[in-house]
């Protein structure tokens, strides 16, 4: 079935997103693992269909401030994928390659936001390859690109670059747990509407 | 009283005499707040994108032009006068530094410059504004007074 805004998206085409989804974020958390060598998994994703106002509440309060990592996808998936971590998953991190932490985002040196930056990118690259690979699709990524500012204003970006199509985006999204802590950070694939038909072509239609 | 009303994402809401209009980090959106001061009526808008497309659309206040429209016609009900309107704008910033010249890098500056337009149009005189740059911003606007305060993420507030 061809899917015109995301509330078409049936159930059968969720479960197999979020499926889908695991495998990404599977191979995501092999990716950080051993980046700081230490146990990191992710939590089985959530995908979320919600309204522009409601998907920033799900993800935290507007103002506060988040790093967020984007990677745009173009080829045959096209969207945005964003990583957003708050402070313990930038300490963890900081303190695993640079043995330092900080007490604010503010605190934050250039070398440490490369790391970052470095750290966001391999997360996405590591989901997307798995993407790519289970639906057969070829996604090319866009150089990575940080801000560090308020949640909302991060979240209009991906809202803004769909706007024109849809009222609400499809958040797939999952939490790290680094040595059995829940970290403060969440991946998320904003795919467009044509994209979004594609991958449900390539993977749901043997299930229905 | 005193009255906090939140204006959502592609949202617009009235207040008049007292209270406070907030919208929370504007990011590439753009905040509009128009304020009539001879009734106290002010308006605050947040659009997403610059121009509205040749189709039917669902949310009016998502884009520009057909939001300032909306909203000039609200405020004209309950007895708002353009040519008093006082109107400054918020927002329109380029969040992520990204290579090339994708609609995602300059859809912040396209936002402003439409916004800009059409309030020229309308021949209504933006009298202040903190556009631009890479940051977000939350703004209020007192129903009483038409003053804004931007808040930003380490910086300090600014007043409109």
């Amino acid at each position: 079935m061809e899917i015109k805004t995301y509330d078409d998206v049936g159930a059968t085409a969720l479960d197999v997103i979020r499926e889908v989804g695991s495998i990404g974020t599977g191979n995501a958390a092999t990716a950080v693992s051993e980046l700081l060598s230490a146990n990191v998994r992710i939590n089985l994703p959530d995908v979320r269909i919600e309204g522009f106002n409601e998907a920033i509440a799900l993800l935290g309060n507007p103002e506060e401030p988040v790093a967020a990592i984007l990677v745009q996808m173009s080829g045959d998936m096209n969207g945005i994928m964003l990583f957003l971590l708050k402070i313990d998953f930038i300490n963890a991190v900081l303190h695993t390659m640079l043995g330092k932490t900080v007490s604010d985002y503010s605190e934050l040196d250039e070398l440490e936001v490369s790391a970052l930056t470095e750290v966001g990118n391999i997360v996405i690259s590591s989901y997307v390859n798995a993407l790519s690979g289970l639906a057969g699709m070829e996604i090319d990524l866009s150089v990575p690109a940080i801000s560090i500012n308020m949640l909302g204003g991060i979240l209009s970006v991906p809202m803004i670059e769909l706007g024109y199509e849809t009222d609400k985006i499809m958040i797939i999204s999952g939490k790290f747990i680094l040595n059995k802590h829940q970290l403060d950070s969440s991946l998320l694939m904003l795919p467009d509407i044509p994209s979004l038909n594609k991958l449900i072509t390539k993977l749901v239609a043997g299930h229905e | 009283m005193n009255k906090e009303v939140t204006v959502g994402i592609a949202d617009m809401k009235l207040l008049r005499q007292e209270g406070t209009l907030i919208t929370y980090a504007l990011g590439s959106c753009i905040g509009i707040s128009f304020y009539d001061p001879m009734i106290k009526l002010t308006a605050l808008l947040h659009i997403m994108l610059p121009i509205s497309p040749e189709k039917e659309i669902s949310q009016v206040f998502k884009f520009a032009d057909t939001g300032i429209q909306e909203t000039l016609r609200r405020m004209s009900v309950f007895g708002g006068i353009k040519s008093r309107y006082i109107c400054k704008i918020a927002g329109g910033a380029r969040m992520f530094e990204v290579l090339g010249n994708s609609s995602l890098a300059n859809i912040g500056e396209r936002n402003i410059e439409s916004v800009k337009n059409i309030l020229l149009k309308e021949q209504i005189q933006l009298t202040q504004q903190d556009v631009g740059s890479n940051y977000a911003r939350t703004m209020r606007v007192s129903a009483q007074t038409g003053t804004v305060t931007i808040h930003t993420y380490g910086r300090p507030d600014v007043v409109l």
